[in-house]
């Protein structure tokens, strides 16, 4: 009943004028808004990153959001983690953000998954996705969700943070190198220090890059890595290729 | 050799060419936890730089 008020709702204000989405319509049209409402979306993790990523791809229209993370909310998330509220204190993350994004767009299709992402059900969680967002917190499980994107022919949004210091990419299988390509070995584990804002910064650049890649606009990070020092306050690229030796796409993207 | 290093520091290095692991290794770093662009462009580990190259390390990171 609340979704078929909602989407009237919807239509009413939707002249372009008074809409939801009048502001972002006037970068990309009508056009390119009705491509972010069919784009389906799965976020990996409902952490710093994930909750970034998740608000603002909520508000901004994607159409099918599926959010997934198996952990439960603990108060040493609530400085970054900004989907979870002090009442959401115990409950599994995925539900937490569910109701987060519900919130901010009721106009839009919200599953959560209460679920760690692995080799035994990352297909069956990309199944009708159309891109991945990467709130991981650690490599081999980037490393999962970028074979997957590999096999399924579908773009990787890679972000990570530490501290004040994050990068951002855009992987597309078959036209760029891969995460891999990039980064052949993961760096020792270890528990990242981090602030919200650093989570801000990167979760948007990665929104950003899925906004392009729908609407066709703009440069996409492709083959280009972007740092972020925040201490220095200074944003630098560093560009890498398709490599040949790569275990996981053997320089797919090589000729493209 | 101008050598950017993780922290944003510069040194400038005069040594023969070597493999940019060796480079790394040699300035205390561990070469696990960085990425190494030679002029500008990410190259694997076992590449060689030296003359006028310019290495920028990179700490890449992995929270999120």
């Amino acid at each position: 009943m609340k979704e078929d008020y909602s989407s009237m709702r919807g239509e009413m204000l939707g002249d372009g004028n008074r809409g939801r989405y009048a502001r972002q319509i006037l970068l990309f049209g009508e056009e390119g808004q009705k491509k972010l409402k069919s784009t389906r979306v799965l976020i990996a993790g409902a952490g710093g990153l994930g909750s970034a990523i998740a608000f603002y791809m909520a508000a901004a229209g994607f159409g099918r959001i599926r959010i997934v993370d198996c952990d439960v909310v603990e108060l040493s998330n609530l400085n970054r983690q900004i989907l979870h509220a002090q009442a959401d204190l115990g409950r599994a993350k995925a539900l937490s953000a569910y109701d987060s994004l519900a919130g901010i767009n009721p106009e839009i299709e919200v599953e959560a998954v209460v679920e760690r992402i692995s080799e035994e059900n990352v297909d069956d969680l990309l199944q009708g996705c159309d891109m991945i967002m990467d709130g991981m917190d650690s490599f081999p499980s980037r490393y999962l969700l970028n074979r997957a994107a590999l096999k399924r022919a579908i773009p990787l949004f890679h972000g990570a943070i530490s501290g004040y210091q994050g990068q951002a990419t855009t992987i597309i299988p078959g036209k760029t190198a891969c995460l891999s390509c990039l980064f052949p070995g993961a760096p020792p584990p270890a528990t990242a220090p981090a602030i919200g804002s650093t989570c801000g910064v990167i979760g948007s650049i990665e929104v950003t890059e899925a906004i392009k890649y729908v609407t066709g606009k703009g440069r996409l990070l492709k083959n280009r890595l972007l740092l972020w020092d925040g201490l220095e306050g200074c944003l630098e690229e560093v560009s890498y290729e398709p490599s040949l030796y790569c275990r996981e796409c053997r320089g797919l993207g090589r000729d493209a | 050799m101008l050598i950017s290093m993780p922290d944003g520091s510069r040194r400038v290095l005069s040594r023969s060419e070597a493999r940019i692991e060796e480079i790394v290794k040699d300035l205390g770093i561990n070469p696990e936890e960085v990425i190494v662009a030679k002029n500008g462009r990410i190259v694997p580990d076992d590449e060689t730089a030296g003359g006028s190259d310019q290495l920028k390390i990179v700490r890449f990171v992995h929270g999120g």
